[in-house]
């Protein structure tokens, strides 16, 4: 591995060839056994009994002992060899006591003319048993000289083993530098990237159930705590240094709420993903955004869920991932849960337009801005001191998420039905010539908020969960007479749903007042036309001085005219949202208005929105009306 | 032919000493050995492995200062030892041939000795002596130079050691100068006031997250223990008794 | 309402570090408090007082009954807290003008937050007060409990109210500290202030904070004291008294490293006046 590193000391390596089985062989008997001539074939046969019932694993490698590449075993066999490398150490270490304890022995055995008392404690049990003390003797010799060559021959065998110990030592050190090497590189990596996603702003700590490895917090601290406890993953490294990102058990896809609309027709707009998370998932960092995503995804459709679950009487139906809401007649808001990965509006046979995407994204930003107002919420009450402690458990109310959509949408709907009516209205009345004056302020409940205790994104919000309210104020054509409306829709706090409350003015008739809190949109255009329709009565009356006009039966649209030369008029007012007319028929008397249908009417004239007429005003046709005949 | 002289059964004696000392060092390296599962602490092996390593140097050291000696001593059985019975260990004792295994590591050594000195390019035998004689100082000399202990590498000590981002809350020590003082000021400026909230709570049952509170001793105030005990302070918060009067 | 309390001595110089724990712990930032506490003593044998106190118009109903039933069991020190702004020390009085506008503020604002001057007006000081029993004896749990019960008084002056139910002015100091809330718990590491003394120590409430600087912790190495209480509605249930102490417990268990919460010395906690 570090052959480039070329160290002088390195003499040439000598080809590795098997060392003579035999003598090997012969060492290891010696050290299991001890001399050959205690073996004999009962206690071999013996071991061969017990060989059999040993794993047969255990004892098959002491050949190709050195490189077993220890990466690829698993921990049960790193184990094992382990346990054989340790069987290998203390084999070699008796052997080695058992040679210095001869080589003792001797020594000692030999002193023992001598020093008897000394040499007695360094001799072994065994041998104090068999030769008696001082039964060895020595003399010194004069020995022929030794060869020359048996000196030389030593320090051959002494520099060959330090040469080669010198290899092997060189080669361990550079080894071990090398690993040093990769592990300070991975290690430097490893917490550079970690450093890196600190100064992102994530906060980084200590895993609480695995004290050694580093964790990442991305999840939400006011989340249920099912999610709050998700939002916590590894930062594991990888061999090569870099991070991994690892979330447990938590699914690895991305997700999203999708937010569809439906009409009739089918579906005629879809949610987009968010663009935060897709475009490049390969960054540590884009994967922490995307476990967050995810998390406050999926955190997003079970409280969905859970909110839907209450709102069965509203019309809003579960399925196992999908939620269907009911906005109006005929568009229905459908939520679900889905994989983010590819396109997340796929060709689906269903979709018809998507003339409504805007208003599904709309739909999803604002689930998304509730649930985070919905934590805020969650952080302010759990930082108030808690009530005491009661058996019962806290229950924890459904988030407002479905709710304020709803009402929203509903409001608008109806806001825009009454808009409608009243422009129509005010169409049939600008034909007739008639002043009429709308004063429309849709969502006047909606205003910037100017509370300073609360965060203005908090208090902006609060707007939207307060019950929504448009008002309409009207002049009508006397000039004297208006009326307001004031719609209001409450999805959190009775009375649910949309009510319209409408309060009028008309001076002539002080005691006529519509019903309070009006639901259904068809009966609030009934009350507004009739009190228009009463209003233009007045207004008659006001105009017509030289005949008089005046109302007999408003209720009804009656006017009448009594005649000095006894020749009384009629009138008969009309309104509707399309058209007002006007029929004139002479009468006797006051008559019951309906035997006075059955006359000829003398004259009559409808006025319509876009029909050009020449005609004359309504004005002026009753003023034409007056003069006539008399 | 003569008995050994005084100073010869000394030097005897020396020997037996130093094989002890290894016989012991041995036995306690199997010991250790024996008594740990899977193995000792490598730091203990280590240790081990070098006294026994002394040992067998000062044998081998002593051996051959005494070679002389050695070589002209010759050992036999007196009339008292009990050649009949025992002769196998005597056998053992007074063997002079080789284990066949260290005879094998004799011939590897002596394989690898030729064979260094025969090819062309490699060292002399006098350089090798040469370099032999000058590694073991040079080695010794370089490693002194260098400090194997200290939180901070000489790169981050040349680049100055308030710039190294440890990440760490306590102030790592450097051995080697003492400029703490700034080491502190630059502490304080890195205080924020808002607090930072780390880590997660512990739900009450199940799989929930739990807060680490890591004993971090404050650096810039030197403790105090408070003097008034808590006991005191309470009964005062109670009944407005100053501490110290009951 | 029974409380259940564990107790830990702060030494000062690791006051700032567990601020920074406690925040980690309980996820919150700390909310800062400062309260003035008065400490009034019974000299009265109770039963005898039927009295129908002034100047209660912002008591209502079931608070005076409550007031009547603890102040009238036994001869008992109690308390009367009332939370301050950090700015009102040192701060010129204020004599409240319109007492309408202060009979309609009546939360738990500091007052001298409702006037944007500096001023602190005595008249509006909101009070409650705050009745701790003797901590039970012999309880095997580990922890101190008592019963306690707590009642809003009227605001300004509660001398004359508090002599007709039969309580003397003792003393007063203030707390300072900042409130943890974690679950059921809350956590109240504070320190007591003295006022400065000159000479005669007044026999009634301050009208006039001195500045905050001029105070000095009772404890003269500053140290503070950590408290951690639970509530616990109907004392009787033991089923809730259990659970109570368990969380205190596991709360002792997650500060073991940092700080040490123990039951308090139940004598140092005896509120009865003999």
């Amino acid at each position: 591995m570090s052959d480039s590193l070329s160290l002088p000391l390195r003499p040439l390596i000598e080809e590795s060839d098997r060392p003579d089985a035999l003598p090997v062989e012969i060492a290891q008997i010696n050290a299991q056994w001890g001399a050959f001539r205690d073996v004999n074939e009962d206690s071999l046969r013996a071991q061969i009994e017990q060989e059999k019932y040993k794993d047969p694993y255990a004892d098959d490698d002491d050949e190709n002992d050195e490189d077993t590449s220890a990466t690829d075993v698993d921990s049960a066999e790193r184990l094992d060899l382990l346990y054989r490398r340790r069987a290998e150490i203390t084999q070699f270490a008796l052997q080695a006591h058992m040679e210095a304890m001869f080589a003792l022995d001797f020594v000692s055995l030999l002193l023992s003319k001598q020093q008897p008392r000394q040499a007695e404690t360094s001799m072994s049990a065994f041998l104090k048993q068999t030769a008696p003390l001082g039964s060895l003797d020595a003399e010194v010799v004069h020995p022929p000289p030794k060869p020359e060559s048996a000196a030389v021959d030593t320090k051959t065998v002494s520099r060959g083993w330090r040469l080669q110990n010198f290899n092997a030592g060189a080669n361990r050190l550079l080894d071990a530098a090398t690993r040093l090497e990769t592990e300070v590189a991975s290690e430097t990596r490893y917490w550079n990237e970690v450093l890196a996603v600190k100064e992102k702003g994530w906060k980084v700590c200590r895993l609480p159930r695995d004290r050694q490895a580093l964790g990442v917090q991305y999840g939400f601290m006011e989340a249920t705590p099912i999610f709050r406890d998700r939002g916590l993953a590894a930062l594991r490294r990888a061999d090569d240094g870099s991070l991994m990102l690892d979330k447990g058990l938590a699914p690895q896809r991305a997700r999203m709420v999708r937010v569809r609309v439906k009409s009739c027709k089918g579906i005629s707009g879809c949610s987009r993903v968010h663009p935060s998370s897709t475009n490049n998932a390969e960054s540590i960092e884009d994967r922490i955004f995307q476990a967050r995503d995810t998390l406050y995804e999926e955190e997003l459709f079970h409280e969905l869920f859970r909110e839907a679950r209450i709102l069965g009487n509203q019309g809003v139906t579960t399925r196992q991932n999908l939620l269907q809401v009911p906005v109006s007649s005929g568009q229905e808001i459908l939520l679900d849960l889905v994989d983010m990965d590819g396109d997340p509006t796929p060709d689906d046979p269903e979709i018809a337009s998507t003339e409504d995407d805007t208003l599904a994204n709309a739909i999803s930003h604002s689930i998304h801005i509730l649930l985070a107002y919905a934590h805020r919420q969650n952080l302010r009450r759990r930082t108030q001191p808690p009530p005491p402690l009661v058996p019962k458990r806290r229950h924890t109310p459904e988030y407002q998420l479905l709710r304020p959509v709803m009402a929203y949408l509903q409001h608008s709907s109806h806001v825009r039905w009454l808009e409608s009516f009243l422009g129509d209205l005010h169409q049939v009345l600008k034909a007739a010539g008639l002043q009429f004056e709308l004063n429309a302020s849709p969502f006047s409940s909606l205003r910037l908020p100017t509370t300073p205790s609360i965060p203005a994104a908090e208090a902006l919000v609060q707007t939207f969960l307060i019950p929504f309210e448009s008002t309409f104020s009207c002049k009508l054509p006397s000039a004297q007479g208006s009326f307001k409306v004031r719609v209001r829709t409450s999805a959190m706090s009775p009375p649910l749903g949309t009510h319209f409350d409408i309060s009028v003015n008309i001076p002539e008739y002080p005691d006529s007042q519509p019903p309070n809190r009006i639901g259904l949109q068809e009966e609030a255009a009934e009350v507004l036309t009739h009190f228009t329709m009463l209003d233009i009565l007045s207004a008659i009356a006001h105009n017509s001085s030289p005949s008089a006009w005046t109302a007999v039966y408003p209720h009804h649209g009656e006017l009448m005219a009594i005649s000095p030369t006894g020749q009384n008029k009629k009138l008969q007012v009309t309104l509707s949202r399309h058209e007002i007319s006007v029929r004139a028929s002479s009468a006797r008397g006051f008559e019951h208005p309906a035997e006075a249908t059955d006359k000829k009417p003398v004259r009559s004239q409808t006025w319509k929105p876009n029909t050009p007429t020449e005609s004359l005003s309504l004005m002026d046709f009753v003023a034409e009306i007056s003069k006539d005949d008399s | 032919m003569t008995t050994p002289s005084q100073d010869q059964i000394k030097t005897l004696e020396q020997s037996r000493q130093r094989l002890a000392h290894l016989t012991r060092s041995l036995a306690s390296l199997i010991t250790s050995l024996n008594q740990s599962d899977p193995l000792p602490t490598w730091s203990s092996l280590q240790s081990q492995a070098t006294i026994i390593s002394r040992n067998l140097g000062s044998v081998s050291e002593h051996l051959s200062e005494n070679h002389e000696l050695l070589t002209s001593l010759v050992a036999f059985p007196g009339p008292e030892y009990p050649g009949r019975t025992q002769a196998n260990i005597l056998e053992q004792l007074l063997r002079t041939k080789l284990d066949p295994r260290v005879d094998d590591w004799v011939a590897r050594g002596r394989k690898a000795g030729t064979s260094a000195l025969e090819d062309r390019g490699s060292l002399s035998e006098r350089d090798l002596a040469d370099l032999w004689d000058w590694a073991p100082v040079a080695a010794n000399e370089d490693a002194r130079r260098r400090n194997w202990g200290g939180n901070f590498t000489l790169e981050e000590r040349e680049s100055g050691i308030q710039n190294v981002v440890t990440g760490l809350k306590r102030q790592l020590e450097d051995d080697d100068d003492d400029d703490e003082d700034e080491d502190e000021e630059d502490d304080d400026q890195g205080e924020e006031d808002e607090m930072e909230i780390v880590g997660a709570r512990k739900s009450g049952t199940g799989p929930g997250l739990e807060f680490d509170i890591a004993a971090v001793a404050s650096q810039d105030q030197t403790p105090v223990a408070p003097v008034v005990p808590l006991g005191e302070i309470l009964r005062y918060m109670t009944t407005g008794a100053p501490p110290g009067q009951r | 309402m029974h409380e259940l309390l564990l107790f830990a001595s702060v030494p000062t110089h690791q006051h700032h570090e567990l601020l920074r724990q406690l925040a980690g712990l309980t996820a919150m930032q700390p909310h800062h408090r400062v309260e003035r506490r008065l400490v009034f003593k019974a000299y009265r044998k109770p039963g005898v007082i039927t009295t129908r106190v002034g100047a209660s118009q912002d008591v209502q109903g079931a608070d005076m009954q409550r007031l009547n039933k603890m102040l009238n069991g036994g001869m008992f020190y109690t308390q009367v807290v009332g939370p301050v702004s950090e700015l009102a020390f040192g701060a010129k009085p204020s004599s409240s003008r319109n007492p309408d506008a202060l009979m309609s503020g009546m939360g738990e604002l500091p007052p001298s937050n409702e006037n944007a001057d500096n001023s602190y007006a005595y008249e509006n000081q909101p009070w409650k007060l705050e009745f701790r029993d003797i901590p039970e004896a012999g309880t095997r749990s580990a922890v101190t409990s008592r019963l306690m019960a707590s009642s809003t008084l009227p605001k300004g002056d509660i001398i004359e109210s508090m002599n007709a139910w039969g309580y003397s002015f003792v003393t007063e100091y203030v707390v300072e500290g900042d409130i943890f809330i974690h679950n059921d718990i809350v956590i109240f590491l504070h320190r007591v202030l003295h006022y400065p003394t000159e000479g005669q120590e007044p026999n009634e409430p301050r009208r006039i904070l001195p500045p905050f600087e001029t105070m000095t912790p009772l404890e003269r190495t500053g140290s503070y004291v950590l408290q951690a209480a639970i509530t616990v509605q109907d004392g009787g249930n033991q089923e809730m008294m259990k659970t109570a102490s368990q969380h205190l417990f596991g709360l002792r268990e997650q500060l073991k490293s940092a700080v040490r919460l123990e039951q308090a010395d139940r004598l140092s906690l005896d509120t009865r006046a003999k």
